[in-house]
């Protein structure tokens, strides 16, 4: 670990001038401090900000939800307007790490949660998000967990979150408060694709600090469910995850939110297989012909072509799920 | 002799040091300090190669060096010259070849290989100056091919014609298996403190054989093993890692010396993955000849196993081929490939555990092609002697292990098609394998000393890594001398008590336990021979073998009215105490063959699209002979087959073969099971008692108790899904279509 300082602070207004000047953001620290032990991350500044009253989960008008950026993954998934309204977070946030670390980990971190790719945390690896320019150890190399959707030449890591499937499913939106006030960026333009520039992951602005994500209200009444395949049982980061949630009304689909993990660069929202299920009965056949949607455009490599069928099946069967036909 | 009733032994007594785990006050090898007189320690990290193979043609310390707290940076340019004398067997368990030596030239044979070690004041300066540490190589290509690249000669094995028998069976069989690496991975990484005064180095070391510490370290730096002292009273796990003295517990000792001071050292998690061993992974081409009963007539194997380049370590993958089941014709021929890696070494079930999987895993084929059940295919090829040897079995249980096993599991209610059973989205299906492990024993000694108070100090220089050895230990001390088991403190971990085997084989309840029972037995002997012999003990008179002692009072054994305590024979006696040191040496040359045997049952489910494979439920049947302690064979059974599931389902540690980069070697990615992987499993010992392998009837347990776990989930797989799949771990890619 590098030498760094630490500061504490009271307000945002503290949090922002900090983080302005350089300082990063500790919340739980579930994943900085990992990767400062590793020296992956190297920051000169720990600017802490839990004392933030940023812990709180309200009801929007409409029934959408407003969660606190440091409210704890524990906290969210046992919330009750969490469970009655998108139990698809609670499922996500359940199906994450272990107990400890959902009782550390926060909202806002979870988002900011960089990859597990074994290249980039090994500091002897080529990897450009880590080192721009060095190359991608991950492209030629051990790329089991890797992504299928969303890579370039410079970068084929997978998003490890699962909640920010939950998310990006359900259309959320981050709210930030910079140096120049508060702004709202729509989920699928938060976190960026890797493209030439994986190092930039966020549609972040120096200083600027994640105050909350807002799930609009959705139509009612909405099922929604997380399915998580891995080769154990629990904590484990996904193979492939599928997030979905259904508005159905006179036995139509009217509204479909499916979004998908493990096999995107960021959590990857499935709008082909969303306008497929749309206006649709649903149907066994229905949920194969969307599911096929879902890989249309994968690009697997060399340790993850099982993703592809993987990806189809988990849709699938989710679909089927919260859909609830046989 | 007075026989002594068993009291102690064959309770589920719980752990005598469970309280110390349990309240952090069990001190493990980095946990020592000033309390036990090692002041002033200071801290080393190593910095490990990041190149597969070549030459370091530069490292620059100087950014290191400069840190303040940093005493020292240690490398091939400014280490001291070590003597490595030859440490051979019995004093080390090293393979043919040369240990790999600490910090003396610029060779890498290996990525991760220990480059240079900084030491400074504190761990976390220590760890920060490691990263600043730069190394320049000069790289050569690297191999990792197990398939293609060359091997050193082969150990060949022949009985009967193999060839011709195969030819001529009714059923053939063949297929190439691929086993992955795996890696012990204990909770506890290797650790050690070392300090020197004068010419003397004590160490504290995770060890499973504290004189192997003292030996190796007294070789390498060339010094009288009298100078060297080993403790190591507790370790957190070890699975086979702690059966050697790696090139880290050099490194610490080396700077220790040159700094004159305490230095500790402990590896990272990654670090673990390096230095410290690990299962090799094997491609083992199978072939099998069987009649239309299902009588297995030929096995033909051709075994390519990993090895270093420097040393060449082999295990018994090719022996269950010639000991398992009665084949009249078999044929062996087992290469090591030498690749640019690090020494594997034994782990839990050596060798034993690859070429059984390999076999079971055929034998489930063969009951499929046949239409015989798996279970009654088995016990069509259970042997009447060893066939190996043709010796008589000490005792053959491998028949009781099966049918108890069947019966238990509920074997019966099997569908042996393929697919055939399920639950909702996921296929169910059921498979069974054997074990089996060679019944080891080690000369070993015990020193014991009853004081004229009551209580009993019992030593050994063995080590407890698990399986309970303080308790059982304290066991068989108890009901040996006749005492509560409270009065006995049973000691090991230190060169300086009476030898001990590495505690490894399962061989220490046999070997140990026997010192301690010979130790004792003499003790008591001598005591009794005390009370009849005068004349102011109520027992004087009475023949000796009618004296029991029974909670440290000696009396009649059918008249328990007439006794005396051990305290006031003592006192009256003027003796402060009684010992001796007990010796168990196993004879050269055994009349009888001794193997232990297991029947494997598991249930598996799969889900029939997703291809995520849980195991539903297991029962494992073990011949360990005598249990000593029902709840600790229990905790032995429960982790060995957790241990088995793994490896067939998780564990495999990944090499990038374009550098020889470990690309898993950490706890997110290198996969072990979790407790929601672990559903009911159960251990069932069959009734036995085996006084031919030693006094205490005892054949061990902890090594059997992974063989044939993988291939049981293996075969319930198939009949899961009617895939077969060669290769471990069994993952969701390999059975998607």
């Amino acid at each position: 670990m590098f030498p760094f300082s630490y500061t504490k602070v009271s307000s945002a207004r503290e949090a922002i001038d900090a983080g302005r000047r350089g300082g990063r953001y500790l919340a739980g620290g579930t994943t900085l401090v990992d990767l400062m032990r590793e020296t992956v991350e190297r920051p000169d500044t720990l600017v802490d900000i839990t004392a933030l009253p940023l812990n709180d989960i309200k009801t929007t008008s409409g029934g959408g939800l407003r969660i606190g950026a440091l409210v704890t993954m524990a906290e969210a998934a046992a919330h009750r307007a969490v469970r009655t309204a998108f139990p698809v977070i609670s499922e996500a946030l359940e199906l994450s790490a272990s107990a400890q670390l959902r009782n550390m980990a926060t909202i806002g971190g979870n988002i900011m949660q960089r990859t597990r790719c074994s290249y980039f945390r090994d500091v002897t690896a080529a990897c450009n998000k880590r080192d721009p320019g060095s190359g991608c150890a991950a492209l030629e190399g051990y790329n089991r967990s890797h992504a299928i959707h969303g890579t370039s030449d410079a970068c084929v890591c997978a998003h490890p979150s699962d909640v920010c499937v939950a998310f990006a499913a359900l259309d959320a939106y981050v709210h930030l408060q910079g140096p120049q006030g508060e702004r709202k960026v729509a989920f699928a333009d938060f976190i960026l694709r890797p493209g030439d520039t994986p190092d930039r992951e966020h549609d972040l602005r120096r200083g600027e600090l994640i105050t909350a994500v807002e799930i609009p209200a959705h139509p009612r009444p909405l099922k929604s469910g997380y399915l998580k395949v891995r080769d154990r049982q629990s904590y484990e980061f996904a193979l492939t995850s599928a997030a979905v949630a259904l508005h159905i009304q006179g036995g139509v689909i009217r509204t479909a939110k499916v979004a998908a993990g493990g096999v995107g660069t960021v959590p990857w929202k499935l709008p082909a297989v969303e306008r497929r299920l749309t206006g649709q009965r649903p149907s066994s056949r229905l949920w194969a012909e969307a599911a096929e949607e879902s890989v249309r455009g994968a690009r697997p490599l060399t340790h993850n072509k099982f993703k592809v069928a993987l990806l189809r099946r988990t849709v699938e069967r989710q679909l089927r799920i919260v859909g609830g036909t046989e | 002799m007075s026989p002594q009733p068993d009291i102690a032994v064959g309770k589920p007594q719980s752990r005598v040091d469970g309280r110390l785990k349990v309240t952090g006050r069990a001190k493990f090898a980095a946990d020592h300090g000033s309390d036990d007189g090692v002041d002033g320690i200071v801290h080393a990290v190593l910095v490990e190669s990041s190149i597969g193979r070549g030459r370091i043609t530069g490292i620059d310390t100087e950014a290191a060096r400069d840190l303040p707290g940093v005493l020292a940076v240690y490398d091939h340019t400014n280490a001291p010259r070590l003597p490595y004398r030859e440490n051979p067997f019995p004093d080390s368990i090293h393979p043919e070849g040369e240990r790999l030596h600490a910090l003396q030239d610029d060779r890498v044979w290996f990525f991760g290989q220990p480059v240079a070690a900084v030491v400074a004041t504190t761990l976390e300066t220590a760890r920060h100056a490691a990263r600043l540490v730069r190394v320049e190589y000069d790289t050569q290509e690297p191999e990792f091919d197990l398939s293609s690249a060359d091997t050193r000669e082969a150990e060949t094995y022949e009985r009967g014609d193999a060839d011709a028998a195969l030819e001529s069976a009714d059923i053939q069989l063949e297929s190439t298996f691929r086993l992955a690496r795996n890696h012990h991975n204990p909770m506890e990484t290797h650790s050690i403190i070392a300090r020197w005064k004068g010419g003397n180095l004590t160490v504290w070391d995770k060890t499973q054989w504290v004189n192997d510490s003292r030996n190796e370290l007294a070789a390498v730096f060339g010094i009288s093993k009298d100078a060297v002292r080993c403790f190591s009273p507790f370790v957190g796990g070890a699975f086979g890692s702690g059966g050697r003295t790696w090139v880290h517990s050099v490194i610490a000792a080396l700077a220790a010396r040159e700094l004159d001071r305490p230095v500790k050292l402990v590896l990272t998690r990654r670090q673990q993955f390096f230095t410290t061993g690990f299962r090799p992974a094997y491609e083992y081409k199978a072939r099998l000849g069987s009649d239309r009963r299902g009588r297995v007539t030929s096995l033909i194997h051709e075994i390519r196993g990993e090895s270093a380049r420097y040393e060449f370590h082999t295990e018994d993958a090719a022996t269950p081929a010639r000991v398992l089941y009665d084949t009249p014709n078999v044929r062996s021929s087992y290469h090591l490939v030498p690749l640019d890696i690090g020494g594997p070494t034994w782990m839990r079930g050596p060798g034993w555990g690859t070429g059984t999987c390999v076999i079971e895993c055929m034998m489930d084929e063969l009951a499929h092609r046949l239409r015989i059940d798996p279970v009654e295919l088995r016990l069509r090829n259970v042997p009447e002697d060893d066939p190996e040897t043709g010796l008589p079995y000490s005792t053959l249980r491998l028949r009781e292990c099966l049918t108890t096993g069947a019966r238990e599991f509920g074997w019966h209610r099997r569908n042996a098609t393929p697919r055939a059973r399920r639950d909702g989205d996921w296929l169910v299906g059921m498979g069974m394998a054997t074990g089996i492990y060679a019944t080891e024993r080690m000369f070993a000694q015990a020193h014991a000393r009853l004081n004229a108070d009551g209580s009993a100090v019992i030593q050994s220089a063995t080590s407890d890594i698990g399986p309970g050895t303080y308790t059982s230990m304290s066991q068989v001390g108890a009901d040996t001398l006749g005492l509560d088991i409270r009065a006995v403190d049973f000691r090991l971990g230190d060169t300086n008590m009476p030898p001990a085997p590495v505690q490894a084989v399962a061989w220490t309840m046999t070997s140990v336990g026997a010192a301690v029972k010979a130790a004792c037995d003499h003790i008591r002997d001598q005591a009794v021979a005390m009370a009849v012999g005068d004349e102011r003990s109520p027992l004087h008179g009475v023949p000796a073998a009618d004296v029991v002692v029974r909670r440290g009072r000696l009396q009649v054994r059918d008249n328990p009215g007439r006794s005396e305590t051990y305290e006031q024979l003592l006192r009256r006696n003027n003796r402060s105490h009684l010992e001796h040191v007990g010796t168990f040496s196993p004879p050269d040359e055994p009349e009888y063959s001794m193997y232990n045997h297991a029947a494997i049952f598991a249930e598996v489910g799969v889900d029939a699209q997703l291809n995520r494979i849980r195991l539903r439920r297991m029962v494992g049947v073990f011949d360990a002979g005598k249990i000593v302690n029902p709840r600790l064979a229990d905790s032995q059974a429960i982790g060995g087959m957790i241990g088995g599931l793994g490896q067939a389902l998780m564990e495999h540690t990944v090499t990038d073969p374009r550098d020889g980069r470990l690309v898993n070697a950490n706890f997110a990615d290198y996969l072990i099971p979790v407790n929601a992987d672990v559903p009911d499993i159960r251990g069932i010992y069959v009734d036995s008692v085996d006084t031919r392998v030693g006094p205490l009837g005892v054949k061990g347990l902890g090594e059997i108790v992974i063989v044939g776990v993988a291939p049981a989930i293996a075969n319930a797989v198939f009949n899961a899904t009617g895939r077969r799949v060669h290769e471990l771990p069994i993952t969701p890619e390999s059975l998607i279509q």
